[in-house]
């Protein structure tokens, strides 16, 4: 007869990346924490928090993702498996969402005239 | 190249459009009802585990084929949006943005409780990561194609 297989956390390390992720991308954009700025006009990519006007319209995305999934993977690794194992599977979704919902609230500000 | 690029990122999005639509009807609650299966029933009547890692792929390549996209849509697009004042519509692309990246960095998550075998302890967890994913692509997908046509849209 076969063991019982335990109904446990798929993967504690995922649960933190993809939490911590959500989380810290809100703030890198909020703030403006790019890891680089890519600037398409010149094809240049710049790791200074400084914007500069004469290289054309920046591009932050990259570098807002580049800081988060830095952040998060870094996180993954130093949450002791124990404490992420043990960590409520609602977060998993419950976070995410709320970072969505964040967003939403946060980017209306297009719709309403200045 | 740009066009040709456009074009297989919209490919692409109707594939993972379609899949994650399935998705996220075969994770809805049964109403165990016997007998006649409406088209809606039917719709729902696949096996979602299957759909996890094609969606998992398509959103990480269609994401990237967007990723190539942008600087396009920064010097071109975006300047000619300001100049009509279409400040609504940078708005729905800045949001584009932002969820593209949370639906990335949703996808360990999403694909590790959709890892096989599936606990029925973790059903409404992946339910509602699907749904939220799904809500993502469906936002991502309809705003690019707006976005694309805008000028033909309110002219």
């Amino acid at each position: 007869m076969s063991a019982p297989v335990l109904a446990t956390r798929p993967a504690g390390r995922a649960m933190i990346f993809s939490v911590v992720f959500g989380v810290i991308y809100a703030f890198c954009f909020y703030y403006n924490w790019a890891l680089f700025a890519y600037y398409p006009q010149v094809n240049e990519v710049h790791t200074s928090s400084l914007l500069v006007e004469t290289l054309g319209p920046p591009i932050l995305w990259y570098g807002w993702m580049a800081s988060a999934a830095l952040i998060a993977g870094v996180s993954a690794f130093i949450v002791p498996r124990g404490l992420s194992d043990r960590m409520w599977d609602g977060w998993a979704w419950i976070i995410p969402g709320a970072v969505v919902v964040a967003i939403l609230i946060y980017e209306k500000r297009w719709f309403v005239q200045p | 190249m740009i066009t040709t690029l456009l074009i297989v990122h919209g490919l692409l999005a109707v594939a993972l459009l379609g899949a994650i639509t399935h998705q996220a009807f075969s994770v809805r609650k049964r109403t165990g009802r016997q007998g006649q299966r409406s088209f809606v029933d039917q719709f729902s009547g696949v096996n979602p585990a299957v759909y996890a890692t094609p969606i998992v792929l398509l959103f990480v390549v269609t994401c990237i084929g967007g990723g190539f996209l942008y600087p396009q849509y920064r010097l071109d697009v975006r300047p000619t949006l300001e100049d009509l004042q279409y400040r609504a519509a940078n708005g729905v692309f800045e949001i584009k943005e932002h969820l593209a990246a949370i639906g990335l960095g949703m996808l360990p998550i999403y694909a590790a409780y959709w890892k096989t075998p599936l606990f029925a302890a973790h059903e409404t967890t992946r339910r509602y990561l699907t749904w939220i994913l799904t809500f993502l692509v469906w936002w991502n997908f309809l705003i690019g194609h707006i976005l694309n046509n805008i000028k033909g849209l309110f002219s």
